[in-house]
């Protein structure tokens, strides 16, 4: 019998070595629970909106079809904005991590007048990574296949028309404040809106956006 | 042909853009957009009706699809990006003009597209102090037209869209609206032939020219003969095509034997019916296409001077046409049917209506009341006194039924809904009323203004008589 050894293992998992795996083990599934808490509560309306800037974008979310649908299936922020998966969801938060770098040194985006003018730059650019990702978040709850409609005819344009389209294609603005499309938005008259909308006086909006 | 006929026809040739109808202005390699036939495809499902009515049209058969008519330029003020394309939800006469673009000249600067501009004045007292704006959207501007306004969110503004009112400002700069009697999508030539192209906004109190169309032995014509009108037909000139009956189009707009039609619909018409008081007026057209009606009493404008233009800009004049070229041009569609005697005949009983609605009520009524201002017996603000409504319907409802029912031959509404309701109103509302707000200086004001005027001299004479009111003679005597 030879010393040292337990059970029927290989000669080289020596004691140490089946302790560093047994640490390694639980450390690492510890970990992978860490990541999935993590990225569960870093998805949560609660998180996202500990910055008050993202209340400004949680005010239109609330009196949407996504928060209040009358099935009750509720659409939280990462729902629709953190990619399924949990590395895919980590490198989600990972990169979106220079929100925060923003929110702390960039502008005061908790001004709803900062807010509204940078509104459309951040549309285009959530539009983009729906459509990088072929809308995979949609997907998550919106099997293209299934969509039914009450009108007659949505099944088959889903299934015909739509078919290579992906979801952002057509349906845009159904949470946050209305965007047009980037090819035919038009800053000038954004900032008139805005402008006009908090009372500024003409011209007060380049001002902003060049502080 | 007498040379004073020819010479009409010369001008009204120049006027029209070009003498006979115009076919479209584009071959057709312009049109047939490569992504219209997808936008096909999903609005047959989406919205069927209008994808419909579009094929069973005649630019589906000619090829012209969605995509003709709606696609936009990225920078243009109400571009949309829809599904990869952009487009605008709103086809203005500038689109419409691409092909059709005779039309497009002959209505730009015509009452119609400029029918916001006609009522500038009026608006606001009626949208602020009568109403509120939420009845400029769904009311006026439903016939005169908004000006639309794309917002910064890429939507429509909903206090301005949607909007087919005839004089409507499109986010182009263009104005008018062809939808307006065109019915999208299906642009058939019969019913915008038809009477009920424009009853949305010729009906009701101020200018109820269904109801008056409907009287008149014209109207009954009409329905007694619709199947007779080859609405459809491919042209439509009236004494050739049809001669049934006309419609508003016929008279208004369109072709009578060497008349040409035209898409400036009020170029034939001498007199301005719907103001306080009638004036005959020139059609002044300017030398970038603009036009605009100058009043008989102005001396008419010299070609090549420099005039201003509705929009307060000025333009150089191209040339005028004086009330009786007008007149002139209108009875030529007449006389497809009547004779000429027949037609000047009614024309003068036309014309001796305007002329009593003036003298007898319009220029007293309207001078009483520059009185009631001028000594303060009024406040500046409109509509704070009875008399202000009072005045305002005595021309702008009644006066104007009983001159439209006069220049379009119904008995009723020249005379039991017009100037019966006119006489009416000014007899027991107006002179009451002018009574009662000016006090000890009425007696004053009303003999400058109504001593001299023959027609109301009967007023003089409270002893005299009449069986009319059915209480048996008055005079006293047995029947």
């Amino acid at each position: 019998m030879n010393r040292g050894r337990l059970l029927l293992l290989p000669d080289f998992i020596t004691r140490h070595v089946l302790f560093a795996m047994v640490f390694g083990g639980v450390a690492g599934i510890g970990f992978m629970v860490f990541l999935i808490e993590f990225d569960h509560y870093t998805s949560s309306e609660a998180f996202c909106t500990t910055c008050h800037s993202m209340e400004l974008a949680a005010e239109p979310y609330r009196q949407s079809s996504h928060y209040l649908p009358v099935s009750g299936v509720r659409a939280s922020c990462g729902d629709c904005h953190v990619s399924p998966g949990v590395f895919a969801a980590t490198w989600d938060h990972f990169v979106g991590g220079k929100d925060l770098f923003r929110q702390i040194f960039g502008a005061d985006y908790d001004d709803p007048v900062i807010n509204a003018l940078h509104l459309p730059e951040a549309a285009f650019s959530a539009r983009d990574w729906f459509r990088r990702n072929d809308s995979h978040t949609c997907r998550r709850c919106h099997e293209q296949e299934a969509i039914v409609g009450k009108r007659a005819d949505t099944l088959e344009i889903h299934q015909q028309d739509a078919k290579d389209k992906t979801c952002v294609d057509c349906h845009i603005n159904l949470v946050h404040r209305p965007v047009p499309e980037r090819a035919t938005y038009k800053r000038d008259a954004w900032n008139r809106m805005v402008e006009q909308q908090f009372g500024l006086e003409a011209g007060s909006a380049e001002r902003l956006l060049a502080e | 042909m007498p040379p004073n006929l020819r010479c009409l026809l010369v001008v009204l040739s120049l006027l029209s853009g070009t003498a006979w109808g115009a076919k479209v202005s584009l071959t057709p390699d312009n049109w047939g957009h490569p992504a219209g036939e997808d936008c096909v495809s999903c609005h047959t499902k989406s919205s069927a009706g209008i994808a419909g009515q579009w094929k069973e049209s005649a630019h589906a058969r000619a090829g012209v699809n969605c995509m003709d008519c709606h696609q936009a330029e990225v920078g243009d003020a109400d571009a949309i990006t829809h599904e990869g394309q952009t487009i605008a939800t709103v086809v203005s006469p500038k689109d419409c003009g691409r092909c059709h673009t005779t039309e497009m000249e002959q209505q730009r600067g015509s009452v119609h597209a400029e029918a916001v501009a006609v009522i500038a004045e009026r608006m606001p007292a009626m949208v602020n102090n009568v109403a509120g704006p939420a009845i400029e959207a769904a009311g006026c501007a439903q016939c005169h037209g908004s000006k639309v306004n794309l917002m910064a969110n890429g939507k429509l503004d909903p206090n301005t869209w949607p909007n087919s009112g005839i004089g409507r400002i499109n986010p182009d700069g263009s104005r008018g609206s062809c939808s307006s009697c065109h019915g999208r999508h299906l642009f058939s030539k019969a019913q915008a032939r038809e009477p009920q192209a424009c009853v949305r906004c010729h009906s009701g109190p101020d200018s109820p020219d269904k109801e008056v169309f409907e009287a008149s032995k014209h109207g009954m014509a009409f329905m007694a003969n619709r199947e007779k009108m080859n609405l459809d037909g491919e042209t439509w000139v009236a004494g050739k095509d049809y001669s049934a009956a006309p419609t508003c189009a016929t008279c208004h707009m369109g072709a009578a034997g060497k008349l040409p039609s035209t898409h400036d619909v009020g170029m034939r018409n001498a007199w301005n019916l719907n103001t306080p008081v009638s004036e005959r007026q020139y059609l002044v057209v300017f030398d970038d296409g603009g036009k605009r009606e100058l009043p008989e009493s102005m001396s008419a404008p010299r070609p090549g001077s420099r005039v201003p233009k509705l929009d307060g800009t000025e333009a150089a004049v191209k040339m005028v046409a004086t009330p009786q070229r007008r007149r002139d041009a209108m009875t030529l569609v007449c006389r497809e049917c009547h004779g000429k005697d027949f037609a000047n005949a009614f024309m003068t009983q036309f014309d001796e209506v305007v002329h009593l609605y003036n003298e007898k009520f319009g220029k007293p009524a309207q001078a009483i009341m520059q009185d009631l201002y001028s000594q303060k017996k009024l406040t500046p603000a409109p509509f704070d006194e009875p008399i202000e409504f009072t005045y305002w319907e005595l021309w702008h409802d009644e006066g104007a039924r009983a001159r439209h029912g006069a220049s379009m031959a119904s008995p009723n509404h020249a005379w039991w809904e017009g100037m019966y309701v006119v006489g009416r109103n000014f007899y027991s509302r107006f002179l009451p009323q002018v009574r009662e707000v000016a006090g000890s200086d009425a007696a004053g004001i009303l003999e400058r203004h109504l001593g001299s005027v023959e027609q109301h001299q009967w007023l003089k004479a409270p002893e005299k008589g009449s069986p009319i009111l059915g209480v048996g003679n008055p005079r006293g005597g047995n029947e």
